[in-house]
């Protein structure tokens, strides 16, 4: 005889919450240590709305037929030879970029979901983290099958894994999610389910993939459709998790407020790098980082989210307004720090040519032309001299963000901005006001910060010389670091589309 | 504020000026050229003189600007006060202390 078939909601109750059941043995604050020192009250777990409604039967299931249509379009482009018709070699930084900064934070969400997977009281919000934990593993391995074809025909992406520990630019990424997993649940959610795939989401993820689409990368481009309906579920967690418990206690607003305030700046600070990717390492742009600024933070967020969280009487993030002054030099501050650092960067570095230098004074009409191109036209004549521009040192770094003191004083684009605190007798630095208030909210947990810089001074990172170092980045001096022009990327590059010759082969 | 945490949260700071021996950090910007992105950072001996620092520190990594002229720099500052080294003062004397900085103009 044949059995009724449950509904999805109906199974979706009886295997998650229905499993549940409350300690009698044990109090619960034992088998829950984590959700109450932190100071945020939730006086009822199952108001908590599953953005999820899945079994993992039927995740397994689905997710798998989603994972194999992406690897049969990964395939075919590397069987061929796909990445012969990108735009230029010079967008293949932008995936050195992704793959060593953002795959290893997949990977650290991973094994963060996984633990709030366990220790959430509620089972809808446990269910949410595990579902969410395996989405973060899913999409650590298909970033790393993505982008490995390339590793065959392009530098700097032979130890990605390696690099995010060690190399100077990637503890921005690496030390900006260890802030957040070393916080407690509820702060960790608030940081990376709210700030990062929420409110700060379209700002990381866009640049990347329409980067992809609009410079023939279709690997990578399938790659982020694939991921699509998965970050569109976490971004709905996230602002599930910001109104559960927002909902939950008065009490929690304050401290959710502060949380908001500081990731926001975290998180910020973080985009600095996708900033000068988007205008910088992409040989066909997609629009500039102040138009994805103005359109995916001053308009979806500012105007379309913060007027709703105002109800539970929250305000936009402090600090907002020094980034939207910023929108007009951020990406390009940024971008000069790598180009006279490239040289212990597993990417290369060039100075624009002169048509996306218009399309620069274009999009920056206010700032263009009067600071950056003197600067870059600068950088092109020593280059053309034979002196290409180094930064022949090691740079001041901010204590909270870890990116070099690039930064410059509000509305004041010519005059680099450093802010001091000064905790147990001991001076720290910073970028920003924004990057202090981090800090001196709470100096006990930044004053352990693993700069770079100071590291090497110290003799941690292989020796104190730059060869030493860069040996023990595992970046092959020549070959992934430095100017772009004299690199083997671009001398490759230009071998795999000489013309060919009637009769020759291509070697 | 301080942090909230389920044990007794102390630990010492990873740069502390101990870590660096008789040396310290020293940072050093160039104000008003853009073309250094951020000030530098350097490894320096407490005992060295200021003389000595200015000459075999900054002034091989401020010729990184091919235009760097050695006797240009001036409107020196230590930590935001205006500051003018005398014969044979040591950057301990100096009062920069441990990650503080000097900014020079040209």
């Amino acid at each position: 005889m044949a059995r009724a078939k449950l509904s999805m909601r109906e199974r979706y109750r009886l295997l998650t919450r229905d499993l549940d059941w409350e300690p009698t043995y044990v109090e619960p604050e034992k088998v829950y240590p984590y959700t109450r020192y932190e100071g945020i009250k939730i006086h009822d777990w199952d108001a908590w709305e599953d953005p999820f409604r899945l079994t993992v039967d039927s995740y397994a299931k689905y997710q798998a037929e989603k994972d194999k249509k992406l690897y049969a379009v990964v395939e075919g482009f590397a069987q061929g030879q796909g990445h012969l018709s990108l735009s230029d070699a010079r967008y293949v930084n932008s995936l050195k970029l992704f793959l060593c900064g953002v795959t290893p934070l997949e990977y650290a969400a991973h094994r963060h979901f996984g633990f709030l997977a366990r220790y959430l009281d509620g089972p809808g919000a446990r269910f949410a983290a595990l579902c969410q934990s395996i989405d973060e593993l899913r999409h650590t391995q298909t970033e790393i099958h993505t982008i490995s074809q390339y590793n065959k025909y392009y530098g700097g992406l032979h130890n990605f894994s390696q690099m995010h520990d060690r190399v100077w630019y990637l503890s921005v990424p690496k030390s900006f999610f260890e802030d957040g997993i070393s916080a407690g649940p509820f702060e960790f959610l608030t940081a990376i389910s709210f700030s990062f795939e929420y409110f700060l989401t379209n700002l990381l993820f866009v640049p990347f993939m329409s980067g992809a689409s609009f410079n023939g990368d279709l690997a990578t481009m399938t790659f982020g459709f694939s991921a699509q309906s998965d970050e569109s579920r976490h971004m709905t967690l996230g602002l599930e998790v910001i109104k559960f418990m927002l909902e939950q206690d008065e009490g929690n607003v304050p401290i959710i407020q502060d949380w908001i305030d500081k990731w926001f700046w975290r998180g910020y600070r973080l985009l600095s790098l996708v900033a000068s990717m988007m205008d910088y390492m992409l040989p066909k742009k997609i629009m500039s980082w102040k138009e994805s600024f103005e359109l995916y933070l001053e308009q979806q967020m500012l105007e379309g989210l913060f007027p709703d969280l105002e109800y539970y009487g929250i305000r936009p993030p402090r600090h907002v307004q020094q980034a939207i002054t910023e929108k007009d030099y951020m990406s390009h501050q940024v971008a000069w720090i790598l180009y006279q650092f490239s040289f212990a960067a597993n990417f290369n570095a060039t100075v624009p040519p002169k048509e996306e230098m218009d399309w620069m004074s274009q999009a920056y009409p206010d700032t263009f032309d009067r600071h950056y191109r003197p600067l870059w036209e600068r950088a092109r004549s020593l280059q053309e001299q034979g002196k290409r521009f180094f930064f022949q040192g090691l740079p001041m770094l901010c204590q909270t963000c870890q990116i070099p003191m690039g930064f410059t004083e509000p509305g004041d684009p010519t005059t680099l901005c450093v802010r001091t605190s000064e905790y147990r007798g001991e001076r720290f630095n910073f970028c920003s006001d924004g990057c202090k208030w981090i800090f001196d909210r709470e100096p006990e947990k930044y004053v352990q910060a693993w700069l770079p810089v100071h590291q090497i001074y110290q003799g941690n990172c292989g020796g104190t010389s730059i060869p030493e170092v860069l040996e023990w980045y595992g970046i092959q001096d020549g070959v992934d670091n430095g100017e772009y022009l004299t690199s083997p990327d671009k001398a490759n590059w230009d071998k795999w589309h000489a013309p060919s010759v009637v009769g020759g082969g291509v070697s | 504020m301080t942090v909230k945490a389920l044990y007794d949260y102390d630990y010492p700071s990873k740069d502390r000026q101990e870590n660096f021996g008789d040396d310290l950090l020293v940072n050093v910007m160039w104000a008003n050229n853009m073309m250094f992105c951020a000030p530098a950072c350097f490894r320096a001996p407490k005992a060295m003189s200021f003389a000595d620092f200015k000459s075999q520190m900054i002034d091989s990594w401020a010729a990184s600007d091919p235009d760097y002229d050695p006797s240009t720099p001036r409107d020196w500052q230590v930590n935001g006060k205006p500051f003018s080294a005398t014969d044979g003062m040591s950057l301990e004397e100096s009062g920069v202390g441990h990650k503080g900085l000097f900014v020079f103009r040209t």
